[in-house]
């Protein structure tokens, strides 16, 4: 490469950063001034349209009287329930893939694999209806069980736990621990990489859902976060200051998680090359 | 299973019967079927049955027929939502992945404050689609901060998503956002899994540049390549919040993608079995194009 190489390598990798953060911070500095100043500083754009000249949290403050703590409230709580249940439906199924054996494992691994890559959300109208019909509109366990069994953190499990030696289990069983006990004392703790990397799967898939929660829960009392930000913007009399404040709590919870766990989400995609 | 004898099969059932083992299986799998039957299996089918057997907007529906899908597919709405869908597809997959790709080579080699850079743009994929779509919405507004911007580089104002040319294009804009990060996070993957030594014998050979991306790279690349194209296009099958909050379809249907179309169809129009066959059509579609790809990338292998 030329001398100038890098430079312009380097050049390109920053200006798309700072494209993909800029509309970040100005959201975050949007959601911390006076909500009438909003809009107050774009033209001519200057230091101030991405620095607020007041500071608030009044837009914060105003949010947590609202309805939207209440949409806080229910993402948090359908997150972290699916991210638990998820990774006891996941885990069980992928020790059934990986270690049990048994015949038709191979067929039963194939459709079950097969059946997840059908895409969630092109089937969410007909599920909704079948949903209605068992009376699950407008409930937790409606918003919380399409998210539970998830083809990669399957697959992501199953591949883990191939890789843990069969030794460890036969010396076990030799011990008296039956399949259970090897299951939970044995896989379940070598696995806390591969668990964590499932439950950010889990847990990206049931914080970005969107159509499913506006399909099966419009009650507003059911309403989750990524719900009750589309609602601001239907408003008639939009509070822009609130609406970036919701935006900005929904985007930052996820992405210190992210953030902190980066690595293992990183590995999960490498490893399994698939998504969902 | 060393059992000697006849009957192979029926032994390793006989076997797995007898050490439970067969049980067991069932009963750590059995939380995870009921989950794909439930929430996957039956859905489709219920769309399948429900369209074929079910009278929704369609005229002179007998019991079981086409009904639903010859209303749809004589539906200029519908057909102008697939041609729109797959217009968005053609531009939008070559702009993720090509930029994907070119950030993927580009952070490949060391560059100061990698790990940095890597997150940032990572960072947008723990983003809810439904947010994004919202400051970016706010963002792309007439009045906005975008026609501001372009205000002090002497462009005019545009329309964007006002304008029947321009919203297509401001939605793929939205939703590249998030995608460009993500996809690069498999390129790069894929990038350093290629041997160093194929880059050396190169070199050696006298490739330039070009020629050791178009010889070495992208031939070791191309299983990554088709996972990400495939990937991409059934994600952007997919693609509902931006459209829905932002322009409904609109104007004039000019973003009316298909999973719009079925959810206006079946949520707001009351037309359940319409949208149940404009979800097996959209399946369907998946499918096929998924499975030219696959052809596609794996032919290319070949020759």
């Amino acid at each position: 490469m030329k001398a100038n190489g890098p430079w312009l390598r380097f050049a390109f990798v920053v200006a798309c950063c700072v494209v993909v953060m800029l509309p970040l911070w100005w959201a975050a500095a949007s959601a911390l001034r006076p909500s009438e100043e909003v809009f107050r500083y774009l033209s001519p754009i200057s230091v101030w349209t991405l620095i607020p000249r007041e500071w608030t949290l009044s837009n914060f403050a105003a949010l947590s009287q609202g309805p939207f703590a209440q949409a806080m409230i229910n993402s948090a709580l359908v997150t972290t329930l699916t991210v638990v249940i998820g990774l006891v439906v996941c885990s069980t199924a992928a020790f059934a893939l990986a270690v049990l054996e048994y015949p038709g494992r191979g067929v039963i691994f194939a459709i079950m694999v097969v059946s997840f890559l059908i895409p969630f959300d092109s089937i969410a109208v007909p599920l909704s209806e079948l949903f209605r019909g068992l009376q699950l509109q407008n409930s937790y366990a409606g918003l919380i069980l399409p998210g539970i069994g998830n083809g990669l953190a399957v697959f992501m499990l199953r591949q883990f736990f191939m890789a843990i030696p069969k030794e460890l289990s036969e010396a076990a069983k030799i011990d008296g621990l039956g399949w259970g006990g090897i299951f939970l004392r044995i896989y379940l703790p070598l696995s806390r990489p591969a668990l964590i990397g499932a439950g950010l799967i889990l847990f990206v898939f049931q914080w970005q859902a969107y159509l499913w929660p506006l399909l099966i829960a419009p009650n507003p009392d059911y309403h989750v976060a990524s719900v009750a930000i589309a609602s601001f913007a239907g408003q008639y009399d939009v509070d822009y200051g609130q609406m970036f404040g919701g935006a900005v709590v929904t985007a930052l919870l996820p992405m210190a998680i992210l953030l902190v766990f980066q690595r293992y989400f990183i590995a999960s995609m490498a490893s399994s090359g698939s998504k969902e | 299973m060393s059992s000697v004898g006849q009957g192979q099969n029926g032994s390793r059932w006989g076997e797995a019967l007898r050490s439970g083992s067969l049980g067991t299986a069932l009963l750590f799998l059995a939380p995870a079927l009921v989950a794909v039957v439930v929430l996957r299996i039956w859905p489709a089918g219920l769309a399948l049955w429900q369209s074929l057997h079910e009278p929704g907007a369609a005229p002179g529906f007998t019991n079981l027929g086409f009904g639903n899908y010859t209303y749809l597919l004589s539906d200029p709405v519908f057909i102008e939502s697939l041609t729109t869908t797959f217009l968005f597809l053609i531009i939008v997959n070559p702009v993720q992945i090509g930029l994907a790709l070119l950030l993927a080579l580009a952070m490949d080699k060391a560059l100061p404050a990698a790990g940095l850079w890597r997150t940032l743009m990572l960072l947008p994929v723990a983003v809810p689609q439904s947010v994004s779509a919202i400051i970016l919405g706010v963002a792309f507004r007439p009045d906005g901060p975008v026609n501001a911007l372009l205000a002090t580089i002497g462009i005019p104002p545009q329309g964007f998503m006002t304008s029947t040319s321009q919203a297509l294009m401001t939605i793929i804009m939205i939703v590249s956002w998030v995608g460009v990060g993500y996809w690069m996070t498999f390129l790069l993957a894929g990038l350093r899994d290629i041997p160093p030594i194929l880059y050396e014998a190169a070199e050696i050979d006298g490739a330039n540049g070009w020629q050791r991306f178009w010889h070495v790279t992208l031939p070791q690349l191309r299983r990554t390549l088709t996972f990400v194209l495939v990937a991409n296009t059934v994600a952007n099958f997919l693609v509902f919040a931006p459209v829905q909050i932002l322009t409904k379809g609109g104007p004039q249907g000019s973003t009316n993608l298909i999973m719009n179309e079925i959810y206006t169809r079946g949520f707001l129009s009351g037309d359940m079995s319409g949208a149940a066959a404009a979800t097996v059509i959209l399946v369907a579609l998946v499918i096929v194009v998924v499975g030219i790809q696959f052809r596609m990338m794996t032919e290319r292998a070949k020759s």
